[in-house]
């Protein structure tokens, strides 16, 4: 299943690589851009696009990390970062999308995942002229093919290049240094126990990240997120919690909450105070700050490092 | 362990009991032992099972030098008996006691079949309440989520008396589908008005949509604590009712003639009711099917006089939700279900199959 994953992004990777050179080569309209998005449809843009809407918050922060964000026209409700995002008007998300807002704002694309929007929208959105694309990652090498495609969509290759670069020698870095030999287990909290425990298991960014650092992912058994049992985090005693749990600013903060809970006493991770709270969506996002969160997790685990701190 | 329908086994104890009981009217030792015997059996069979699988032995010897009051053995799995499984399982029969204790009383008061906390609304008014009050940031000083409760039973009262009276309007004789009418027209409109709690909410979105989802997971023994107090007061007042309602499960003039203050007996009622659900909700969110289902399993059992279903609606509904809370902790380990899922799951089934025999019965 995996490797299919990989082999399938890989193949659009060569498709897109082939269809640009193809594009050139043939002599069509100068400047136009083709690109396959990340479903396998193909789009053709006349020129790059400089009117865009976004509606996830990971193609927003790939917008502005590739120097494409002033293109920006429209964004998705969860568009957190970076702040300037803000200033952008909101065309809501998932279902609640406003279709009409985003064809008032007249883009030449929009950016979008799987599952947001109906087949219905998607034509309403096409036979009013807005290209829809859709970047869908599921793990890092998807982010790569997300930042090129997007890179060639927005004109900015070179760019978008090296981003890629940037983050492929973090992360090569990063694994290196890890001293980690993959016994050590981390327990990731995405919701509190108040609500019912929620946790990242295979097939996320942070058992990626985790893996990469030498460590295991304490629920590595489970798939994608979920709910899960409070004994089971007690039994499998991880060595390690990152809690990416949000803080409202009133009540005990996500690490007091963990360090106060009855029954948490004797876990490993408790004991030591080895609690991480990431309150930036650092390691859930398929975005460039995915290396941010990794190297938060590694000064976490394994102490600040020259070569990190540089 | 033992098998999964607990209520059976009662319906296979209780009729050596139940006979005599029949002609004491009430609810005669045997019967309570009964009842009490197979909850506690569940009980145990509740904290000995779950999600990390702990030998019986030390799951005992935890436990006992617990209440002992001994040292408590170094056992591993000590944190998660006594910290984990034990007050959920205790939240879960309080909880589910209390609820079916609610949807007895209110079957009965309204002569309804079908009445519920969750089918008249009186549960999602609730949690509106519950909401607002997280939303709007009230809260009582110095008690910590007293604030959620208190606005969850004035939600629920509140949505009982305007359920109640517009019904009274539209049909005098209160039938049972106009009320079921009204209650699912106030369950959708209620859940409109939360819909635009939460748009408005900002930052308390969160835990407001998380906490409509409602779990029990994570509770604790004030928790539980806090369910045993409004069960014991509020039970007691609903139990001591039961003459009265038996009377009005005759109609409501026959109880009056017979003597019975209708009105006063009826407000007392539906505001014991109301506390209960309140409490419920800010604790466990909502759970559906629970307040239904039990009282109908029960009067199988028992027969229609009230003077048994209430007693036995508290065991037997203690004894379902631990079932079901037992299904969703390990149906799926380590993953969780919430718990509304099995309880909704088993109590339609449940639901269609005994109204299917009733409706044959009479037929």
């Amino acid at each position: 299943m995996k490797f299919r994953k990989v082999f399938a992004i890989v193949l659009a990777l060569a498709v897109i690589l082939a269809l640009t050179a193809c594009g050139g080569a043939s002599g069509a309209k100068k400047g136009a851009v083709t690109v396959t998005d990340m479903t396998g449809r193909e789009i053709t843009l006349e020129k790059p696009a400089t009117r865009i809407v976004a509606l996830t918050a990971s193609d927003c922060e790939i917008l502005y990390a590739i120097g494409a964000g002033d293109t920006l026209v429209g964004r998705g409700e969860y568009c957190d970062y970076p702040a300037k995002v803000l200033d952008v008007p909101s065309v809501q998300s998932g279902y609640d999308t406003n279709i009409e807002q985003i064809i008032a704002l007249e883009p030449q694309v929009l950016l979008m995942s799987t599952m947001a929007q109906t087949e219905e929208q998607i034509a309403a959105l096409e036979s009013a002229g807005v290209q829809v694309v859709v970047s869908d990652a599921h793990d890092i090498e998807g982010v790569y093919t997300a930042i090129e495609m997007i890179g060639a969509l927005m004109g900015k290759d070179e760019n978008a290049a090296a981003v890629v670069d940037g983050m492929k020698k973090s992360f090569a870095e990063l694994k290196e240094n890890a001293a980690g030999d993959g016994t050590k287990t981390v327990y990731f909290e995405v919701s509190p126990l108040e609500y019912g425990l929620w946790t990242a298991g295979s097939g996320t960014f942070m058992d990626e990240i985790t893996r990469m650092l030498g460590l295991r992912n304490a629920f590595d058994d489970v798939e994608g997120w979920a709910s899960i049992s409070e004994e089971q985090v007690l039994e499998r005693n991880p060595d390690y919690i990152v809690t990416i749990t949000m803080y409202f600013g009133e009540g005990p903060t996500p690490e007091e909450e963990l360090l106060s809970r009855s029954g948490w006493e004797d876990v490993t991770a408790i004991k030591n105070d080895a609690i991480l709270n990431l309150v930036d969506n650092e390691l859930s996002r398929p975005a460039p700050r995915l290396v941010d969160g990794a190297k938060m997790m590694y000064d976490f685990i394994y102490g600040e490092t020259a070569e990190n701190a540089a | 362990m033992r098998p999964d329908p607990g209520v059976r086994e009662e319906g296979a104890a209780a009729p050596s009991s139940a006979m005599p009981a029949l002609r004491r009217e009430g609810f005669g030792p045997g019967a309570y032992l009964a009842f009490a015997g197979v909850m506690v059996c569940t009980m145990i069979l509740c904290v000995c099972a779950g999600s990390v699988s702990i030998p019986v032995r030390d799951t005992v010897r935890v436990i006992a030098a617990a209440v002992l009051g001994r040292e408590i053995p170094a056992v591993s799995a000590r944190s998660i008996i006594l910290s984990v499984r034990l007050p959920r399982v205790l939240c879960v029969a309080l909880t589910g006691a209390a609820l079916s204790l609610c949807g007895a009383a209110m079957q009965g008061l309204l002569k309804n079949p079908l009445a519920d906390g969750s089918t008249l609304g009186v549960s999602s008014g609730a949690s509106l309440g519950a909401a607002l009050a997280i939303a709007l940031e009230i809260t009582l000083p110095g008690i910590p989520f007293a604030g959620t409760m208190v606005m969850a039973m004035l939600f629920a009262f509140l949505s009982l008396i305007l359920i109640l009276s517009l019904a009274y309007r539209l049909d005098f004789s209160l039938s049972t589908n106009t009320i079921i009418l009204i209650g699912v027209i106030y369950s959708m409109f209620i859940s409109s008005v939360l819909s635009l709690v939460i748009a408005f909410a900002g930052d308390h979105l969160k835990s407001i949509t998380y906490w409509t989802m409602g779990s029990l997971a994570g509770s604790s023994y004030k928790n539980a604590l806090v369910l045993l107090t409004a069960l014991g007061l509020c039970g007691a007042v609903i139990v001591c009712h039961a003459r009265e309602l038996n009377a009005f499960a005759i109609g409501e003039d026959n109880a009056r003639h017979i003597g019975v203050n209708v009105k006063r007996v009826k407000l007392t009622v539906m505001i014991t009711v109301s506390v209960l659900i309140g409490v419920c909700v800010s604790i466990g969110g909502t759970i559906a099917f629970v307040g239904l289902v039990t009282p109908h399993m029960v009067r199988m059992i028992t027969g229609p006089n009230h003077k048994r279903i209430l007693p036995a609606s508290l065991f037997g509904g203690a004894t379902f939700l631990m079932l079901c809370d037992l299904l969703a902790r390990i149906l799926f380990n380590p993953v969780e279900l919430p718990i509304g899922v099995v309880t909704s799951f088993i109590g339609a089934i449940l639901f269609v199959v005994i109204f299917y025999q009733s409706r044959r019965a009479h037929a």
